[in-house]
């Protein structure tokens, strides 16, 4: 019984190390891949965005999140480095910019939290936030369009669902298709 | 015992109480001409200061930090602690928003005590250990047109204050009601 164990543990220790041998390939891999990703996101460095003020659409927002979205994507879009310049809305700076992408973000579903309900009860009093995100070309072109949540379920400041959904939107923007291959067919084509 | 004091010393006795119960009067007068021109909104060229937390947007300063809101002469000023103060022209804000939030008192101490508090008693403590604050959104224009959002946290009360002085100074206002009903749905939230 006891050989019986001790040739099962071997075993499982044998087999955890052929994963081990097998899987350090596989993680090579998707570093490659990632890093391919993130050269392309270098290459995306020539465009700029500019972000449109934040559209609450039929949602009853109040102003602080709109703002606190708005200021949030700002922040996010320049950490990510996949823009060149990142311009505000109104920004006369922009009128010049040849590649220019305009991001518009359009509230869809608004759920208000409570930070004293989450710190009670824990599994209720959730703040959660979904938008429509846009990247348009000047000419109106959409090149990127996605539906990103984001929200607040344990700890923290309703706000916080903000800069949980602005992180959710850059990342989106920067892991997207467009950044590969819509970039470079709307370059072929001349569209951007 | 009475007929030892002569009349003149009794006059003077009369005389000091009733100096004494002119003095109280006017005492009361004062202090509460005092209280109300604290509560009154100053004037154009007063110096208006109060203590907030700069949640995120404003200028250079960094979020999430205490300090001191100022309105003197032409400029909003936000000063931290021995740092220089951010500040931005009033004719450039162009809307001030007012809204409500209930938040946890206490920060990481607080937290991790009612994390630590035994047989769940750290969520008893998160019904009491909340507070509700006035939110204070503003939004205003750089030298590039470039729009900004700024958001202040002040005590329940003062967001009023800000708001009224802003006004008074030429702020455009055409903010409050939408807001406030927005401010006054999230406010209900939080008391659920």
């Amino acid at each position: 019984m006891k050989t019986n164990r001790s040739t099962l543990f071997i075993a499982f220790a044998v087999a955890i190390l052929a994963i081990a041998v097998a899987f350090p390939g596989q993680s090579a891999g998707q570093t490659a891949a990632t890093k391919s990703s993130g050269g392309q996101g270098a290459s995306a460095a020539h465009w700029s965005v500019q972000v449109d003020a934040i559209e609450p659409g039929n949602v009853d927002l109040a102003s602080s999140f709109q703002a606190a979205i708005y200021e949030n994507l700002l922040d996010e879009l320049r950490k990510t480095g996949q823009f060149e310049q990142v311009f505000r809305d109104g920004d006369r700076g922009a009128r010049d910019i040849p590649n220019l992408l305009v991001l518009k973000t359009v509230v869809e579903k608004y759920t208000a939290g409570s930070e004293t309900r989450r710190a009670v009860t824990t599994v209720s009093g959730a703040t959660k936030l979904t938008v429509q995100s846009q990247l348009v070309t000047r000419d109106g072109k959409v090149v990127f369009e996605h539906t990103v949540n984001g929200d607040v379920r344990f700890f923290g400041s309703n706000l916080r669902a903000t800069h949980n959904l602005a992180h959710n939107i850059a990342k989106t923007v920067q892991k997207s298709s467009w950044s590969v291959s819509e970039q470079r067919a709307a370059v072929q084509t001349g569209q951007l | 015992m009475n007929c030892f004091v002569p009349w003149g010393h009794k006059d003077t006795r009369s005389g000091v109480r009733l100096a004494l119960r002119l003095l109280a009067v006017l005492a009361c007068y004062s202090l509460t001409a005092l209280a109300q021109t604290t509560n009154k909104p100053e004037s154009a060229n007063t110096p208006f200061t109060i203590q907030a937390t700069h949640i995120l947007g404003f200028e250079s300063s960094k979020n999430n930090s205490n300090g001191s809101l100022s309105i003197q002469d032409d400029s909003l000023r936000f000063q931290l602690s021995k740092k220089p103060a951010a500040q931005v022209k009033i004719s450039s804000i162009q809307d001030v928003l007012l809204g409500g939030e209930s938040k946890q008192v206490g920060g990481l101490p607080m937290t991790m005590g009612k994390a630590a508090a035994p047989y769940g008693g750290g969520r008893v403590v998160s019904l009491f250990a909340h507070k509700k604050y006035d939110i204070v959104t503003l939004e205003y224009v750089d030298s590039v047109g470039g729009i900004h959002w700024a958001i202040f946290q002040l005590n329940q009360g003062q967001g009023e204050l800000v708001k009224k002085e802003l006004i008074a100074r030429g702020v455009g206002a055409n903010s409050s009601e939408g807001q406030s009903k927005q401010s006054t749905a999230e406010v209900t939230n939080e008391n659920k």
